[in-house]
């Protein structure tokens, strides 16, 4: 051979290793079922796919140091790409997972970020308590927030004579739907505001609160408060917790971009949005909750008050205690 | 500047390359995404229409469900990305080209919130227009990208033409060029490749000559190279 020729010329080195290619391509065809193949029998051969994958790896190498044809180079990195996806898949489902998220994930993940939720709270229920006790005060303010007709609508949800409280006259089941949708798109709003610079968390965090303080001072201006407050008690323990929750999470986010510290601001933003998808994912699971509660036993307009009382307390604590002490022996 | 291939380490020491999914190919698949849930939600209203109260829940619910759950669960599912997806063999994966993990899918979603203001998707467009790697603020975010799937590359068949060896020694770049000629021979114009191949017209003793015998020859040289004697 003349020198200055490579030794393998691609079609030789095709010839050499291509049953390797093959059977790799075939196992990874069953792994995954690009084809019907019979499934089971490619779960025995893991360590072949493996061993086949380097050497796959190594031709890569191979024939890119060696300026082989963009065919060839073309196929091994098809099949090194799809065989690393395989490889390195992570399967993060199954009941376990989810059990090792409620136990530990998600509560330690919200008291490693409790500065975020103080501050997320303080911005959501301060305003709201204000403005809630100005309300309360001069209830006239109320048409100032919403429209005259929205505002009756509210007296006349929480009257004595609505056949359900805090609806007119649809199911429970409409209901519950239409507050899932409804509580999610708030939470979900406090928590991508983040991404502006933290402050549409900011602005939806307060927003809410305002709002939310509003109607409530309103109605127990009007003589309402009975119904109203045994309506709310409950759902509100998961409902107003998640909010909060979402917004201390969008909070992180916008602070991880104002100041990303030793970081660059992609790999800070990167990280925090990292760190507080467990609290968003946890407040989504809270906000289902909640919705149910809401449409299914709040609305129950024959449950005395006292039950009422008595088992929002019950979730109340049992919210935050779990917040505060779940999981702490396995962190 | 013009190239917008990202390229990913793996631990084996090889380089995977990336082709990020520009806006044109992602905006249709969101249209054609869009447009079967659309289908799903009047079939399912007017199903529901005939149940009364629990149809309009369970309607609401789906409603819920195609709207957050509907891009996540396919994107981890078997399938890898969403049918829209799919029909335009885009699919998303992580920065590094592994397949996309719960979390970043979980994260990426959910901050289309942030992406549809202030309408229509309007800061997704701007940012996948301004970036290279075509992102908008939840692949940011969740440390994602949108990627074309390999395509594979046409083989290089030259059979009617009989290898020749070169007359000089090649450098392994002037046989990886002459192999790629050979690559692109049938797509090009007869002229063309003449031109392309006087060019390179030295390696088979024919230098300042051009035309189709030359170019014959050159060919030639590549199917030498590429080992068929």
């Amino acid at each position: 051979m003349a020198d200055g020729q490579t030794l393998v010329t691609p079609l030789h080195f095709e010839e050499l290793y291509q049953a390797e290619w093959t059977e790799l391509e075939g196992l990874l065809d069953q792994l995954l079922r690009r084809k019907n193949t019979p499934r089971g029998a490619a779960a025995i051969q893991g360590e072949r796919v493996a061993v086949l994958y380097r050497r796959a790896c190594e031709h890569l190498a191979l024939a890119r140091a060696r300026s082989y044809p963009a065919y060839l180079l073309n196929q091994l990195e098809r099949l090194t790409a799809d065989a690393h996806q395989v490889i390195y898949q992570r399967r993060e489902f199954g009941v376990a997972k989810i059990r090792h998220f409620l136990n530990v994930d998600f509560p330690v993940t919200v008291r490693a970020n409790a500065g975020y939720l103080w501050l997320a709270a303080a911005l959501f229920y301060i305003p709201g308590i204000v403005i809630g006790w100005l309300m309360y005060q001069r209830p006239e303010l109320i048409l100032s927030v919403v429209d005259a007709t929205t505002a009756a609508s509210f007296e006349q949800m929480y009257s004595e004579s609505a056949k359900a409280v805090g609806r007119e006259a649809q199911g429970d089941w409409v209901m519950f739907g239409f507050y899932i949708r409804h509580n999610i798109g708030i939470a979900f709003q406090c928590f991508a505001g983040g991404l502006f610079a933290g402050i549409g968390s900011l602005f939806y965090l307060i927003y809410n609160g305002a709002l939310i303080g509003a109607v409530a001072g309103y109605l127990t201006e009007r003589g309402h408060g009975a119904i109203f407050w045994a309506f709310v008690a409950t759902h509100s323990a998961f409902e107003l917790t998640a909010i909060v929750l979402s917004g201390a999470a969008g909070l992180k986010i916008g602070h991880s971009l104002v100041m990303p510290g030793r970081l660059t601001r992609m790999q800070s933003l990167v990280e925090a949005t990292r760190n507080c998808t467990p609290i968003v994912a946890g407040a989504a699971g809270m906000l289902l909750v909640a919705a149910a509660l809401e449409a299914f036993w709040s609305s129950a307009s024959w449950l005395p008050h006292l039950v009422k009382y008595g088992v929002a307390a019950g979730c109340w604590i049992g919210v935050v205690s779990y917040l505060c002490f779940q999981g702490r022996s396995a962190s | 500047m013009l190239d917008t291939v990202v390229a990913a380490e793996t631990p084996e020491g090889i380089v995977l390359e990336l082709h990020p999914a520009g806006l044109a190919p992602r905006f249709y698949a969101f249209l054609l995404d869009w447009l079967i849930r659309l289908v799903i939600i009047y079939a399912a209203a007017m199903i529901a229409g005939f149940m009364g109260g629990v149809g309009m829940a369970f309607w609401l619910i789906l409603l819920f469900a195609l709207e957050w759950l509907y891009p996540i669960v396919f994107e981890l599912g078997r399938l890898g990305a969403t049918p829209g997806k799919k029909a335009f063999a885009i699919k998303v994966v992580m920065n590094n080209g592994l397949p996309v993990t719960p979390a970043a899918s979980f994260a990426r979603n959910l901050l289309r919130v942030a992406d549809f203001l202030p309408f229509g998707y309007g800061i997704a467009v701007v940012s996948m227009l301004l970036r290279k790697d075509c992102k908008r603020l939840g692949d940011l975010a969740a440390a994602t990208l949108v990627v074309h799937e390999p395509k594979p590359a046409p083989r290089v068949t030259l059979d009617k033409v009989e290898p020749v060896a070169p007359v000089r020694s090649l450098t392994p770049r002037d046989q990886a060029a002459l192999v790629a000629l050979a690559a692109r021979a049938p797509t090009l114009t007869g002229e063309r490749l003449d031109e392309l191949a006087a060019m390179a017209a030295a390696v088979s003793g024919d230098q300042g000559h051009s035309g189709s015998a030359v170019t014959h020859r050159v060919l030639g040289v590549a199917q030498w190279l590429m080992g068929r004697r």
